[in-house]
């Protein structure tokens, strides 16, 4: 069903976002079904890709991350992608009371989870990570999860389309300010001695 | 006669260059991050290196083209909330021509080499004087208007306008103390600062990060309080919290600039006490976000047929989002990484080009049909140069972080007997794609501007302005 959503929101967006609307399940079943698995794809692609596969800057050598490292950061990263979506599914709702539409938490973890769906599955590309190459990759992937954050809140949160704009841009400035505090926490972190550890 | 009516003309002519050096501050711009990617465009001339067309280029964006919109908006916000004409015009007149010839004196002696090295305060000392001139002038004009005013009430928006132009005043003035080293047998063109070693270095930065306090921010914030209510057709959501907002954000800000300097000579005692009065400095920063965004909240309808409210909305958003960032980049363990890196240069830019640009922007489309007492040429246009805008920032944003943490893990990785693991011109190498796509950002960014430059002449071809007579009886506001 996952995967027919996936297929769904990729070729007919606006019918796949009704489809996701009308679907009811409890919260931690929600989180069970659409993010554990999903917020896998980046986490275990990374830890392959740095650990086998190594990367390359400039004019030196391929580059690694030592198992234990990669490992600790693949986790550390698969639970904050799993805290992140319901951090977000937490706030939209809150939002969503102030815009006038309360919703159910779990309606709005899976929309946060699959807003989200084209940065999951391009984490795939960090099977090789080569870093302009996963950029090239990732924008596109960017630009798709923001049309979906901006086709979706008018109907999964069933509000007019005015009203949904400044909702979605809402939920944008919110995500921009996630993403600088999990930089600040990451680097905090790195700051303290959990850094990667890199082999040749 | 001309007693009864506004004086309009100097805001013209500041609206008009507002545009113009929009166009080439931020040409300049994507010229040299353009020559980051490909050093072959200095072209092998002193004139045209990077280090002489940087501090153009900041001075440009942040001089010419912020000043004039902040001189525009100046006047004319004072004169619409105390419903009186400029007091002295003649005045007024003088801090445009005078304005304009300081920035042409900058566009010369940059590319000359003629520098003072102090960041954000290049001009050397007689362009130095001539800005206190015009700028105590500026002060004339706006607290005699207010003086005169016809309305009781001081609406909060020239609070933060008086506040810019007290605070640039004792900035510009005590920063730039300097002696020529004519008097030593040296230039007249070349002068050191009368502060010394790391005092010089505070000094400079208590006037660096309050320029970006109360120039970028006050000024600007004080044209938020007044064209978002206008154009949103709404009172401020909550003009008690727009007064808390204001004095505590100038009494904040004052203490925040130590944090330019952390892991320097500076003592460290003052960086931590820089740091913490940066982090405080978000509550009033969301504080005034969350005050503009919830004055557009119930202007719903009017989004749809409006860009002019988008741009507004916008750059409100990446106010909060940069004044979120700038507090997590101060903290000293993230400034040990962030800092030297183009993570910095991405802040800046999300402020500069999220907020500065888009609210001036917004101003500017609000304004100058106003002004000229024309429609708008095309809206079709606006909203084209809303999406180019938004385009180009996120790309420029986005890019500079993955290039600043980049930066930040490759200095300081080490192997395992304690070694470099990269040397410096590595870390050079590995930057080439995002400023590239750094590069591509800007040029699209430019591209939104030379779109409203041309829907703004459509809309001012042919007009013939006329001055707007003040409401009177002055009873409200």
């Amino acid at each position: 069903m996952v995967i027919g959503h996936i297929i769904g929101l990729l070729s007919s967006p606006t019918a796949e976002w009704e489809k996701i609307r009308d679907e009811v399940c409890s919260t931690s079943a929600c989180i069970f079904k659409h993010v554990v698995l999903m917020a896998a794809i980046p986490a275990i692609s990374g830890y392959i890709g740095t650990t086998q596969v190594g990367w390359k800057i400039g004019a030196s050598g391929l580059h690694y991350l030592s198992n234990e490292s990669a490992g600790m950061i693949a986790i550390l990263t698969y639970l904050a992608m799993i805290a992140g979506i319901i951090g977000m599914g937490a706030m939209i709702q809150w939002m969503a009371e102030t815009y006038g539409k309360p919703q159910s938490l779990s309606r709005c973890v899976v929309f946060a989870a699959y807003v989200a769906t084209p940065l999951f599955l391009i984490g795939v590309m960090l099977f090789y990570p080569i870093l302009w190459l996963n950029m090239l990759l990732g924008l596109p992937a960017v630009a798709y999860s923001v049309f979906l954050l901006y086709s979706g809140i008018p109907i999964v949160m069933e509000m007019d389309k005015e009203k949904g704009f400044l909702f979605a841009s809402s939920v944008l400035g919110l995500g921009l300010v996630a993403m600088v505090a999990i930089l600040a926490t990451t680097v905090i972190l790195w700051g303290y001695g959990f850094g990667p550890q890199l082999t040749h | 006669m001309s007693e009864s009516t506004y004086f309009d003309k100097v805001i013209r002519q500041f609206a008009i260059m507002t545009i113009v050096w929009a166009f080439v501050g931020m040409a300049v711009g994507v010229l040299i991050a353009a020559q980051l990617a490909w050093p072959a465009l200095n072209f092998d001339l002193p004139w045209t290196t990077f280090s002489r067309l940087r501090p153009l280029h900041t001075n440009a964006v942040i001089f010419a083209f912020g000043g004039s919109a902040l001189f525009a908006s100046a006047y004319y916000i004072v004169q619409r909330t105390c419903h009186v004409r400029l007091f002295l015009p003649g005045l007024a007149t003088f801090t445009f021509w005078g304005w304009q010839a300081i920035i042409v004196a900058a566009a010369i002696s940059f590319p000359l080499g003629i520098t003072t090295s102090k960041e954000y305060a290049e001009l050397e000392w007689p362009i130095d004087i001539a800005i206190a001139v015009v700028w105590v002038a500026f002060a004339i004009v706006f607290f005699g208007t207010i003086v005169k005013r016809k309305v009781e009430h001081i609406y909060v928006a020239n609070w933060f306008l008086g506040s810019l132009i007290i605070v640039v005043a004792m900035l510009h003035i005590v920063n730039s103390m300097a002696l020529p080293t004519a008097f030593f047998g040296g230039s007249w063109f070349k002068s050191y600062s009368l502060f010394v070693g790391a005092q010089d270095a505070m000094v400079q930065w208590w006037y660096g990060h309050n320029a970006v306090g109360f120039f970028l921010t006050a000024g600007f914030l004080g044209m938020m309080y007044y064209f978002i209510p206008k154009q949103a057709e709404r009172p401020v959501y909550s003009y008690r919290l727009s007064v808390v907002h204001f004095w505590s954000l100038v009494f904040t800000y004052i203490w925040a600039g130590p944090h330019h300097l952390h892991y320097t000579a500076l003592p460290d005692w003052t960086q931590s006490l820089g740091m913490v009065f940066s982090l405080i400095l978000l509550a009033p920063s969301w504080g005034g976000m969350i005050n503009g965004i919830m004055t557009l909240s119930g202007a719903w309808e009017k989004l749809r047929s409006d860009p002019i409210l988008r741009f507004l909305v916008v750059s409100v958003s990446f106010y909060g989002m940069s004044t979120f960032e700038g507090p997590m980049m101060s903290i000293k363990t993230v400034n040990s990484l962030s800092h030297y890196t183009d993570w910095t240069i991405g802040h800046v830019h999300a402020g500069a080009l999220g907020w500065n640009g888009l609210v001036t922007f917004g101003a500017m489309y609000y304004l100058i049909p106003k002004l000229w007492n024309k429609q708008l040429y095309s809206i079709k246009l606006v909203e084209v140069h809303f999406w180019t805008s938004t385009i180009g920032i996120v790309l420029y944003i986005a890019s500079m972080w993955v290039a600043g943490i980049m930066q930040g893990l490759m200095w300081r990785a080490v192997n395992e007997d304690g070694t470099l693991t990269y040397s410096f011109v590595e870390s050079l190498q590995a930057m080439y794609p995002f400023y590239m796509v750094r590069f591509v950002g800007g040029a699209i960014f430019v591209l939104g501007i030379v779109i409203m430059m041309y829907n703004l002449y459509k809309t001012i071809a042919g007009a013939r302005a006329a001055d707007v007579a003040f409401p009177a009886p002055a009873t409200a506001h």
